[in-house]
């Protein structure tokens, strides 16, 4: 019940910012508690990673909140993305079972943590992008915040890449597997890269660069939970 | 006409860069809906890339010809625009900027190099093994599995598992070692890889031998990409802030 705590927080903070962070902090100790219980870090399976996912969303906006100033739609998406990715790990069921011995490495703990800090990073350049959208006139720091914030995503998620590639040469003999999932990392990797080459072109910085920058949000998704609900996965273990 | 100046152009160009993302997201978008829907996908993984591409059908594989036509023509814009972007730009005093992007153009190639390597040399074999079993290698060495070591817990799951194993040729011992998920070892090329165990009805390990002639490459890509990467963000958040 502990997981469900931080969701009405998240939700009321649209109302009362102090609860954010609050909401935060539980969400911090949930996450230490669960690793403490499992002797791991809390990073395997949809419940820790989406978990993970929350509170990472709300802590890289931190840096942020300086560019942000008081706009009250950046944290209102930002509290109901937080509250909806926590329902979501409450309702699914925690990894209770030992771990295979091929997760027991460092490398698949790079891989994850810094995949997911990666997401957090686009999700927040989503919101800052629609933010910069519904009010482009007076709100170029948003605009700069965004490609901070994406570029900095980009950074932990090729990381997170080449980290997986490692690992998945030690464990599998080829740092590539041919399956939808890599094809969709691909993707997501191709589309931020594009995003980043975009706003270097005149007649798509601004606006069309920060929708492109918005729009990454929905790969990540698809890519995250579409490809693991629906597809076959070298991911599933 | 498409003359000198133009093709040049083309090459050089900043929009052409975009133009073909553009389209390798959509030709990768096409190969992901499509893989789900047909298993003789699954077969990819088990060959090496150019000669699966030979035995599939057309129907499977054209958009992976699509991929890399456009890979191509990316590798050809990336070194001239990098090229163009050095020669032009190193003036500056922030020449630190200037290179970054470059490095990570750079951890891209070699990245794509390593990928044409191993499509176009590796490969991937499986086999069962027992204590005191030997199987023989492509490259002639034989390996022989010494011994195997099993952890199961009280519920019944495997906590850990290696093996000692020792390469020979001519009855001569080369290299011991021991294998274990996430440490394979390596002879000549080859990787030996512990994939699965078994306690019954005898105690067995299922191995797995591959070569991947790209890795080497893709590691040195890897390592360029993620330094420019660093490089970069570290100078632009140092910029903003």
């Amino acid at each position: 019940m502990f997981s469900l705590l931080p969701v009405p927080l998240y939700a009321l903070s649209v109302f009362l910012r102090p609860l954010l962070y609050a909401a935060f902090g539980l969400q911090a100790v949930y996450l230490a508690i669960r690793g403490f219980e499992t002797g791991r870090m809390p990073i395997v399976g949809v419940h820790d990673t989406l978990s993970l996912l929350s509170a990472s969303l709300v802590a890289f906006s931190f840096p942020l909140l300086k560019a942000v100033g008081r706009r009250r739609d950046f944290f209102v998406m930002l509290s109901l993305t937080a509250a909806m990715f926590s329902l979501f790990a409450f309702f699914s069921k925690p990894h209770a079972g030992p771990l295979p011995p091929v997760l027991k490495t460092y490398w698949f703990e790079l891989h994850v943590v810094l995949s997911f800090f990666s997401y957090a990073l686009f999700g927040l350049g989503a919101i800052l992008g629609v933010c910069y959208l519904r009010a482009p006139g007076d709100s170029q720091g948003l605009l700069g915040a965004q490609y901070r914030s994406l570029l900095v995503g980009y950074g932990f998620f090729s990381l997170s890449m080449v980290f997986g590639g490692i690992w998945a040469y030690l464990a599998w003999g080829t740092y590539w597997v041919w399956t939808p999932k890599e094809i969709w990392t691909t993707l997501l990797w191709l589309f931020y890269g594009l995003y980043l080459h975009a706003r270097l072109m005149g007649k798509w910085a601004g606006r069309p660069s920060a929708a492109l920058g918005a729009a990454g949000f929905l790969v990540v998704l698809f890519t995250y939970l579409g490809v693991g609900l629906l597809m076959k996965s070298s991911h599933a273990f | 006409m498409l003359n000198k100046k133009n093709l040049f152009g083309f090459l050089f160009s900043l929009k052409t860069a975009f133009w073909l993302l553009c389209a390798l997201i959509a030709v990768l978008l096409c190969g992901a809906v499509l893989m789900p829907l047909n298993e003789e996908y699954e077969g990819m993984g088990s060959a090496a890339l150019f000669d699966w591409l030979g035995e599939a059908r057309g129907s499977l594989t054209w958009w992976l010809w699509g991929a890399m036509a456009l890979l191509a023509a990316l590798t050809a814009n990336t070194l001239f625009c990098s090229v163009e972007s050095l020669i032009k730009k190193m003036e500056r005093k922030k020449w630190l900027l200037v290179v970054s992007p470059q490095m990570m153009h750079a951890g891209f190639l070699f990245i794509l190099l390593g990928h044409l390597a191993s499509s176009l040399g590796g490969m991937k074999g499986y086999a069962t093994a027992f204590e005191g079993s030997a199987l023989r290698l492509p490259s002639g060495t034989v390996l022989k599995i010494n011994s195997i070591k099993i952890d199961v817990d009280e519920r019944g799951f495997i906590g850990d598992m290696r093996a000692d194993v020792e390469f020979l040729k001519d009855g001569t011992a080369l290299k011991a070692g021991q294998i274990a998920p996430n440490r394979p070892s390596f002879h000549e090329g080859y990787g030996v890889y512990l994939k699965d165990a078994r306690t019954y009805p005898a105690r067995s390990v299922l191995i797995e031998v591959s070569r991947e002639p790209g890795a080497v490459w893709a590691l040195v890509g890897a390592v360029l990409f993620s330094a420019g990467t660093v490089l970069l963000v570290a100078l632009r958040m140092g910029q903003e802030a």
